[in-house]
């Protein structure tokens, strides 16, 4: 019997199809090969790409020339911009305002490697603390109100043909409807219950164990019960905080550990698929006085990284109601056994 | 500099490329050729798919043998199971229910390579009329809270089968987006007293510069909040609630406007994969349709839905309405 179950925080239902339930090895990955002479984001080639904003490099290096670990350049064709006014008006029944905002790309090697997953951990954590750099800068200017940060890898994914392994940064000047919608739910739950929903979902989880995949020193990785997609992974960090940029260069070194781990076992166990990951944080918290009134309580900060090894088709799109054809728990069962 | 536009059912904001706006050469999409081959969905391999449903077809021949013109059978993996009770339950802080719904499936002509624009206007209005048919009767079962009738073409739109298929899926729930436009439709009515859809359709009809065809039922136009290049929307100019309502004469004027359209839509883009769903109103007490409008949309596969719009419901769409109604309509029939 297929099963309906609903996110505990947005209140999406899914659809477990047990009927149409596939196995591990009936998802494919695939991947293609690029040509690697050509890649703007490779050591040697930084004219290629917009002056950076932010990098890693030795005193002794120059900017935009060689010698540099991990980049932060702006997008070569940012669909939002700095410069410039908002400008909100209305046209007729319709909202409209200028595309201001920031987009940037995190460049995390510089090495021609592809996947994340291969990175070094200590690697991985020199780009989670840029992610906390450049959050914390973006935060300075007051037109922004959300960072999102997330990867697209493979072309499955939109990221690309380009096989050299980097992350990218939106900031928007609206809170996107997806993490309001999180906001919201999470401050609902906390009224009622004066608990954070995620703690709540991390203390079950742990006490169910099933659709655990992997837990490390303050971090937990799950398939969640409500899943969306075959192999959905969820990172939450165990202690509460609502904002990303809270964790201290520890945390963040564990964090890579974890994220390494789960990026390789979907590597390995999956033959390399296309994923995208995203970091939900709390929106900056600068606006009037008491608007965010329990957001430091209600929040929690999380990584949903999301294989693309089935289309979304017209019903997804259609209802938002997602078809997920394998259970969480065996999701979790699988991940857990892949050796890496 | 690109443009914010903020959907005004939804609230939803899309960023619109209005400075380097993507022209239809520019896009890389899967091409769609189909390969042939063994059809369950074809004349004579009736017995591939589980029993019929409902058939128009020729009343000399018997079930589940050829010589039917429209066809809807179970799906053979069903998403959802027709028989049992709901029975929503809780696991400590989660949510859930059995797997109660329908899922079928029509199989829009007996043609393995014909889409849509390739069928005569009468095999279109058969169609479209067994949409109606099997929408009504599964409205009557009061387990039901929605139907959806969605179709995938071509595999990048999720198609598993080539032969030309639409689905219906009878929900034990709203789902969440029907719930969001319901909820921003009955905010804007309890405000103005007036359909939104209907204040849409006035203001495309005026601004003109979005829409593709017209006729006395029905208005094809991009969207001014497109989420996707090239994205279209089909309304029908009468306030309506639910599309298994429409008469004769609307169903005539819809297959005639789905066909001109989308055949449009092909000449830009041939081999092109695509989805349409058709919104209607819950059912069975769930939504008044005062404020509810039905309406079909169009979302051709030319791009990828990126980790930026999983993570923020924001969408990044590359080529203006405007400028997409423009090539559109210059299509030449």
């Amino acid at each position: 019997m297929p099963e309906l179950r609903k996110d505990p925080i947005i209140g999406r239902w899914v659809i477990i199809a047990t009927e149409r339930a596939r196995r591990p090895d009936q998802f494919e990955g695939h991947k293609e090969q690029d040509d690697h002479s050509a890649c703007p984001f490779c050591e040697g080639r930084e004219a290629n790409t917009p002056p950076e904003i932010y990098a890693i490099r030795p005193h002794n290096s120059t900017r935009n020339g060689p010698g540099w670990d991990l980049r932060v350049v702006p997008s070569i064709a940012p669909f939002l911009r700095v410069e410039g006014d908002l400008d909100r008006r209305g046209n007729g029944l319709y909202d409209v305002m200028n595309g201001l905002g920031a987009h940037e790309v995190v460049i995390e090697t510089n090495q021609h490697i592809a996947n994340m997953a291969d990175l070094s951990e200590e690697q991985i954590t020199k780009v989670l603390n840029c992610y906390s750099d450049r959050i914390i800068d973006l935060e300075k200017d007051n037109r922004l109100k959300y960072v999102l940060v997330f990867k697209n890898y493979g072309k499955g994914s939109g990221g690309g043909a380009i096989r050299h392994s980097r992350s990218q940064l939106i900031a928007t000047p609206v809170n996107p409807k997806r993490v309001k919608e999180e906001l919201a739910g999470s401050r609902q739950y906390y009224e009622y219950h004066e608990r954070c929903v995620f703690c709540d979902l991390i203390k079950q989880e742990l006490a169910q164990k099933e659709r655990i995949i992997a837990e490390f020193d303050g971090f937990v990785a799950i398939a969640p019960f409500a899943a969306r997609f075959p192999f959905e992974t969820w990172i939450l960090p165990k202690k509460h905080c609502c904002d990303y940029t809270c964790l201290d260069a520890d945390s963040r070194r564990h964090l890579a550990h974890v994220l390494k781990t789960v990026l390789s076992k979907l590597k390995t166990g999956l033959n390399d698929p296309d994923y995208n990951y995203i970091i939900h944080t709390a929106p900056f918290r600068r606006q009037k006085i008491g608007y965010w009134k329990t957001i430091d309580q209600d929040y929690h900060w999380h990584i949903e990284i999301m294989p693309r090894l089935s289309k979304v088709a017209g019903f997804e799109w259609g209802t938002g109601f997602y078809i997920c054809p394998l259970p969480p728990e065996e999701t979790a069962k699988f991940l857990r056994e892949v050796k890496v | 500099m690109a443009e914010l536009r903020r959907d005004p059912v939804v609230s939803r904001w899309v960023i619109v490329d209005t400075e380097h706006p993507s022209k239809p050469e520019d896009f890389e999409y899967e091409q769609y050729i189909p390969a042939g081959g063994l059809c369950p969905f074809c004349y004579g391999n009736e017995f591939m798919t589980p029993p019929e449903i409902s058939c128009f077809r020729d009343p000399s021949t018997g079930a589940n043998t050829p010589g039917w013109q429209v066809r809807v059978v179970a799906n053979k993996f069903p998403a959802l199971q027709i028989e049992g009770e709901l029975d929503r339950r809780g696991l400590g802080i989660y949510d859930m229910s059995n797997g109660i719904g329908a899922h079928e499936v029509l199989v829009e002509s007996p043609y393995h390579n014909k889409d849509i624009p390739e069928l005569l206007n009468g095999e279109i209005e058969s169609y479209l009329k067994m949409c109606c048919v099997r929408a009504a009767d599964l409205k009557r079962d009061s387990r039901f809270k929605y139907i959806m009738v969605f179709r995938n073409y071509g595999p990048a739109a999720g198609a598993s089968l080539e032969h030309p298929h639409t689905q219906l899926v009878a929900l034990p729930m709203v789902p969440k987006n029907a719930l969001e436009e319901i909820h921003g439709s009955r905010d804007y009515y309890n405000y103005r007293e007036r359909c939104i859809f209907c204040d849409i359709i006035r203001q495309e009809v005026s601004d003109k510069a979005r829409v593709i065809l017209e006729n006395k039922y029905f208005i094809s136009f991009c969207p001014f909040v497109s989420r996707f290049p090239f994205e279209i929307m089909i309304m029908p100019k009468q306030h309506s609630g639910y599309f298994c309502h429409m008469s004769g004469d609307e169903i005539s004027a819809l297959a005639q406007i789905m066909k001109d359209t989308l055949g449009k839509l092909k000449k830009v883009f041939e081999n092109l994969s695509y989805n349409y769903i058709i919104h209607s109103a819950p059912i069975n007490g769930e939504a008044d349709v005062e404020y509810y409008h039905w309406h079909i949309e169009i979302m051709p596969k030319l791009t990828q839905v990126a980790g930026f719009e999983w993570g923020t419901g924001f969408y990044l769409d590359p080529t203006s309405p405007e400028l997409a109604a423009q090539y559109l309509k210059a299509v030449k029939e």
